[in-house]
């Protein structure tokens, strides 16, 4: 259970505790995963007060911090559609009016669709102290590995405004979990990046390359083991390749 | 640590643990409206609390996070309109308004969902039907199917902005646009879009029978008479109680599917500062029972222990812990030591039919039912023959065989199963439960705990939905144990983990189907073979899957000769495995059988190129036809024969056929297409469905009206209202009878040392069992009313000599035919007050030699992608012969709610467990229930028919909405590809791999 629970006013006092040995001592963003029962004996330092529930843009860049809710991304005017469309699927409205960006983020499986979004958009994450930047992709394979974290905390999810995204899925129900979605975002250079989701711990990058060509066999490929006890890996390739296609056709076509 | 929380406007400090939830906060301080579902991620939203006038969950917030912030819960919002000599508020015009549309059921989620509705509406006056969705898309509900929900939120809406709404309270909704003309070929009106529907179509269409028109009470909207108090959230459940020294249960679970406890040590956890008591199988006696609730002699094997030397799944108790604090009780939980010699497991219920398979229920205490056979894993078997099934098989002219599977999928209420006992000062023990079987808990705990039956008191309060699932003697055992050995309170609730891991579920069943048919369609014999898995435990085994036959092999008995002496096999064998037990789910057994039989007589239309509705009414059962397996079974008990007074297949056939514009879509090609996206494709289907209406000789309900000084009526019932408005029916039918209006009834339901027996909340039996024992309750006091009223009459002179029988009762008035008149409220002082004094009460009640059937014709319309085979259902249509509607409002509720858990079983609810026995659904994010904003358009039609074996012509329909989505969803899904899925749910991966197959087979 949680033995402290803090709620500093600066940077410093936040980074501080978080920087201590003992007790453990946690991020706490909306609250919807640490306030869980099971775990025992660590402290949280609830972030709310320290301004990171900004959104604003920097030139072609949005910045999002941390501590900006999930409804608040969501309602941000400047956001594309299917950018708007994998938040408002990432939770429910009671989750996201309380959840923030950066929870979702550092917690969110396989089956997030922000990350997967937020992914193919290679969005990039700031960390305090020092405020070292690092790809969500390269830093999501560190989850929970405190030792290689570049900071004790996020501060901001940067991503670029002039990437058009499309993001598709599958699932059971049209508002379930997916079982396979891709998102896939194209820059003006004719960069082309594929994201997939769906399963495993997180979704994962599936191609970064300079057009969209070979887009299905990235899809197959990432995909070709990705079997559970919720889809076949058969399935799983087939439809991430279908879904990539289908992305890729949108984004060209918009 | 302190904090200071500011709550609907007022400031409460509190010194808290860091850890503690907001939840836990606010009922502690009496806030009782903020309900807990026991997910840990916020998934049901039934706690959902507004902070700074956002909707957010209770449950994943700390009480901490809330200070400095404006904290309103449900308790701010409105209160009851009449508090005596001081003004009230009123109802806020949301609460209104989900009380005036029905939008209540068993409304554990109500108070979120009005706090969703303050919190949109304040930002949107006139939000679109979307937006509603959207914003109740966190709270989720299994009762409404969120049509009402979505209404009432519209209709707020409109109220706010100064509108003027559509009343709800007239008489029975003209039927202006029914379709009557239908059946005769005329045009079918014009479906309407579902955009219009939420704000127009509060009330279901009706096809009234003619004894109907002249009700007042009967057949009309009313407001359900629990919903004041279930809108304002105030404390009506099992566990809004709080208690001195009350200690919290938790219960061990085994981590292992099959194994023998070697040892058990607990003496850690019982010195453990805070437990009160630890239990493990050597502290309790060994009593052999069974869970089912069900009237004595349980039809099912004994095979059951409170705590046994032996686990037989994954989830099975091992040790109960009682302590001052939860964390304190899990912290316990670890301390136990066990020692298990794990055994074999068998998990596939073919294998555990081997004789080689592990034998699961050894213990020398088990006891036989029937055919169940513990030797072989057996928990029941039935073979049924009706006609000469060779015979019929040799006169057809063609015989199709199928195999078919259904999944194991969990009842879902959003209220766990939770239960607080206590010793009461005459050493009673009392158990307030939310239980559908208050007396079937109090008789068979008896023997476990060493108790005679009247030394127990059960209460059942305000229940959170059931649907089965608490047709389980489940866990009350476990606080009652405590409670003996401790002497102190104890509560007790399942978290939803719980509930998917150690509750009851759907029997999951495997089937084999053999029928043979003319090539007109004529069916001359049937045969089922089912395979069902029982799980661990064989509660409910027998009946369940005989349902499964009962049902979907009766509806179809075939035509002509055959129809006077059908032909059809019903085999089953009902095995244990080493899965979480099976039990009673809304629909018992009878959506299994129907996935397969409908499934597969659509495969033979089409096979003999005939119209699938016209192949199903040629061979379905008619009005005044013997119900076939009348004769060969009846719930383990003496079967009778039965004719079925009542048909109104072919009606509602024909209706919903024309509410869903089959004619123009079926067969079109058009239609089934979607311009400008190749890969998707549409698709429409049926299927038909009948159902029961409690067990002939043995379902029986009782009753006690009593009459007060001022008219009005105390009705007292043993009956459970879960959710689906059964008090509110009761008490109509009793107004309807004492002429009085539907608010002079104080309800009082259910509580064995006060309300007389009644069997329960099951088998589809309320409306229809306890609503005969209240219209015999109530003409007996009205006799008595009659008897009084005429005397009062004569002594005051002025007219002709009035006999009791000449007396009429309206209008709250007893009534001589020349005008003459006394009011109730005389009558009720001169009864109790003034002269010849006494009680003017009456207790009755109510068995029937009948279970009339009610019956549904289902249709749905699906959109397919065929490149990944994902599905979305667009369209639901029913139309249903419940027999006479009591309530439009609560009676579409029901169709609208039942249908939606029939969505999910057809496409997205299953249960799967690993080679270990270990589940994969443990939460509300894994098992998926559908959503607010993600329903397709519902539609409920009643087609009434007059069932004459009961006083008001009703039938049941709590469960026929359960049986036929699945199915009809299967079939709009080949019409629309040629995708034949024979397991549900029909998921993205089973319709791609089905497509496959059929790509396959054309090459």
């Amino acid at each position: 259970m949680i033995s402290e629970y803090h709620r500093p006013r600066t940077m410093e006092t936040a980074l501080t505790l978080l920087g201590r040995s003992q007790p453990l001592t946690y991020p706490l963003g909306g609250g919807t995963v640490l306030s869980r029962p099971g775990r025992r004996g660590y402290a949280v330092v609830d972030l709310q007060d320290l301004g990171l529930n900004h959104i604003d843009e920097q030139g072609i860049s949005l910045r999002v911090g941390a501590a900006a809710t999930l409804q608040a991304f969501f309602e941000y005017p400047e956001i594309q559609s299917d950018l708007r469309e994998a938040i408002r699927r990432e939770a429910t409205t009671n989750l996201r009016n309380v959840a923030t960006t950066a929870g979702a983020l550092v917690s969110g499986d396989g089956s997030s669709t922000l990350i997967t979004a937020l992914l193919a958009l290679d969005a990039h994450l700031a960390w305090a102290p020092g405020e070292k930047e690092i790809a969500l992709g390269e830093w999501l394979p560190l989850r929970g590995r405190p030792e290689m974290q570049p900071g004790r905390l996020i501060t901001t999810i940067t991503l670029a405004l002039n990437v058009r995204l499309a993001f598709m899925a599958v699932s059971r129900s049209p508002e379930d979990r997916p079982v396979v979605c891709a998102a896939v975002g194209r820059w003006p250079s004719g960069r082309t990046r594929l994201a997939l989701g769906g399963y495993g711990e997180a979704p994962t990058t599936a191609m970064d390359g300079p057009d969209g060509s070979g887009i299905e066999d990235a899809a197959r490929f990432a995909y070709s083991h990705a079997g559970d006890e919720w889809a076949s890996s058969e399935y799983r390739a087939q439809i991430a390749s279908t879904l990539a296609l289908r992305c890729l056709r949108q984004v060209e076509e918009s | 640590m302190n904090i200071t929380l500011q709550i609907n406007g007022v400031l409460l400090g509190a010194e808290i643990s860091p850890g503690l939830r907001l939840l836990d906060f606010l009922r502690m301080n009496g806030y009782y409206g903020a309900k807990d579902g026991g997910c840990e991620k916020g998934e049901c939203g039934a706690c959902a609390v507004l902070i700074d006038g956002k909707l957010v969950n209770s449950c994943t917030m700390l009480a901490a996070q809330a200070e400095g912030h404006d904290v309103h819960t449900i308790e701010s919002l409105g209160e009851h309109p009449v508090h005596g000599w001081k003004t009230s508020r009123g109802l806020d015009p949301i609460q209104q308004a989900f009380v005036e549309s029905g939008a209540i059921q068993c409304g554990y989620c109500t108070p979120a969902q009005v706090l969703a509705a303050k919190s949109l509406l304040e930002k949107d006056a006139n939000p679109s039907e979307a937006q509603v969705r959207e914003a109740l898309s966190g709270v989720l509900c299994r009762c409404t199917g969120y049509v009402k929900p979505v209404q009432a939120v519209l209709r707020a809406a409109a109220v706010l902005r100064g509108e003027s709404v559509p009343s709800i309270e007239g008489a029975i909704p003209a039927p202006e646009d029914w379709l009557a003309g239908s059946a005769q070929g005329e045009t079918p009106a014009t479906p309407t879009e579902p955009a219009e529907l939420a704000e127009t179509e509060v009330l279901p269409r009706i096809m009234v029978a003619p004894q109907t028109k002249a009700f007042t009470t009967v057949g009309h909207p009313e407001p359900k008479v629990d919903a004041l108090k279930l809108v304002q959230g105030k404390p009506a459940y099992a566990m809004d109680i709080e208690m001195r020294g009350m200690l919290i249960a938790k219960v061990l679970h085994s981590p292992v599917a099959h194994a023998r406890i070697r040892k058990i040590d607990a003496s850690k956890a019982r010195n453990l500062p805070g437990v009160a008591a630890v239990l493990t199988w050597q502290d309790l006696p060994r009593v052999v029972y069974s869970t089912a609730g069900q009237s004595d002699p349980i039809p099912g094997p004994l095979d059951t222990f409170s705590l046994d030397n032996k686990v037989r799944f994954v989830g099975d108790r091992v040790a109960f812990v009682a302590a001052e604090d939860e964390e304190t009780a899990n912290r316990a939980l670890e301390l136990i030591e066990v020692d298990y010699e794990e055994l074999p497991a068998v998990f596939d219920p073919a294998e555990a039919q081997s004789p080689q398979a592990p034998r699961i229920h050894d213990e020398p205490e088990y006891v036989n039912f029937g055919d169940s056979d513990a030797a072989h894993n057996l928990a029941a078997k039935i073979r049924i023959d009706i006609g000469d099934v060779e015979k019929g098989f040799a006169e057809a002219d063609r015989i199709f065989e199928g195999d078919y599977e259904v999944p194991k999928v969990q009842q879902t209420h959003i209220e766990p199963h939770a239960v607080v006992t206590y010793w009461d000062e005459d050493d009673r023990l009392v158990i307030r439960t939310s239980t559908q079987v208050p007396f079937h808990v109090r008789r068979q705990l008896a023997p476990v705990l060493g108790l005679p039956i009247k030394r127990i008191r059960v209460i059942k309060p305000r229940i959170g939905g059931g649907f089965g699932g608490k047709q389980e003697v489940l866990i009350d055992d476990v606080a009652a144990h405590l409670t003996i050995a401790t002497g102190r309170p104890v509560s007790f609730e399942y978290t939803r983990e719980e509930e998917f891991t150690a509750a009851r579920s759907r029997h999951p069943m495997r089937f084999h189907l053999r029928t043979g048919v003319k090539l007109d369609g004529t069916i001359t014999a049937n045969e089922m073979y089912a395979l069902s898995d029982t799980g661990a435990y064989g509660c409910h085994a027998l009946t369940v899957t005989g349902n499964t036959g009962h049902k979907a092999m009766a509806i179809y008995p075939g035509d002509g000769i055959y129809r006077k002496s059908p032909n059809i096999r019903f085999y089953a064998d009902i095995v244990y495995t080493n899965h979480p037990p099976a039990g009673a789910f809304r629909g018992y057994g009878v959506p299994q059988g129907f996935w397969a039989t409908e499934r597969h007589i659509e495969k033979i239309a089409h096979a003999l190129g005939l119209d699938p509705i016209e192949m199903r009414l040629k061979n379905a059962i008619r009005a005044g036809e013997l119900h076939p397996f009348s004769t060969a079974w009846s719930e383990g008990r003496e079967p009778k024969p039965e004719i079925l007074n009542t048909v109104g297949l072919e009606e509602c056939a024909r209706q919903g056929k024309a509410a869903v514009g089959w004619d123009q879509k079926y067969a079109n090609p058009e239609w089934h297409r979607v311009p400008g996206a190749p890969a998707l494709r549409k698709g429409i289907g049926v299927a038909l469905a009948m159902h029961g209406t409690a067990i002939p000789y043995v379902d029986m309900g009782g009753a006690s009206i009593k009459m007060n000084e001022d008219g009005s009526f105390n009705l007292l019932i043993g009956a459970t209202d879960l959710g689906t408005g059964s008090d509110t029916v009761l008490a109509q039918m009793a107004a309807e009878v004492l002429g009085v209006p539907l608010e002079d009834f104080q309800v009082y339901s259910s509580d064995t040392d006060f309300t007389p027996f009644d069997k329960g909340a099951y088998a589809s039996s309320t409306t229809y069992i306890s609503g005969g024992a209240v219209t015999r309750a109530a003409r007996l006091v009205a006799e008595r009313i009659c008897i009084r009223a005429a005397h009062m009459l004569n002594s005051r002179g002025g007219g002709v000599e009035v006999k009791p029988g000449e007396i009429t009762l309206a209008g709250r008035k007893a009534y001589a035919p020349d005008g003459r008149e006394v009011t109730f409220s005389e009558v009720g002082y001169n009864s109790l007050h003034h002269e010849d004094q006494e009680q003017i009460m009456a207790v009755a009640s109510f068995v029937s030699p009948l279970s009339p059937a009610p019956f549904a014709a289902q249709f749905a319309e699906v959109t397919v992608d065929t490149g990944t085979g994902q599905v979305w259902v667009d369209k639901l249509v029913i139309a249903v012969d419940g027999g006479v509607i009591v309530n439009p409002l609560t009676a579409s509720g029901q169709i609208e709610g039942g249908v939606t858990q029939a969505l999910g079983y057809a496409v997205s609810e299953e249960m799967k467990y690993d080679e270990k026995g270990r589940p994969r659904e443990r939460d509300l994010n894994q098992y998926h229930i559908f959503r607010a904003n993600e329903m397709p358009e519902l539609r409920a039609l009643f087609v009434e028919t007059y069932e004459p074996s009961h006083p008001f012509g009703v039938k049941a329909l709590a469960e026929i909405p359960m049986d036929a989505a699945a199915p009809a969803v299967g079939n709009a899904i080949a019409d629309a590809c040629g995708a034949q899925v024979d397991v549900n749910p029909a998921t993205p991966e089973r319709i791609w791999k089905a497509l496959q197959s059929a790509a396959a087979a054309e090459k």
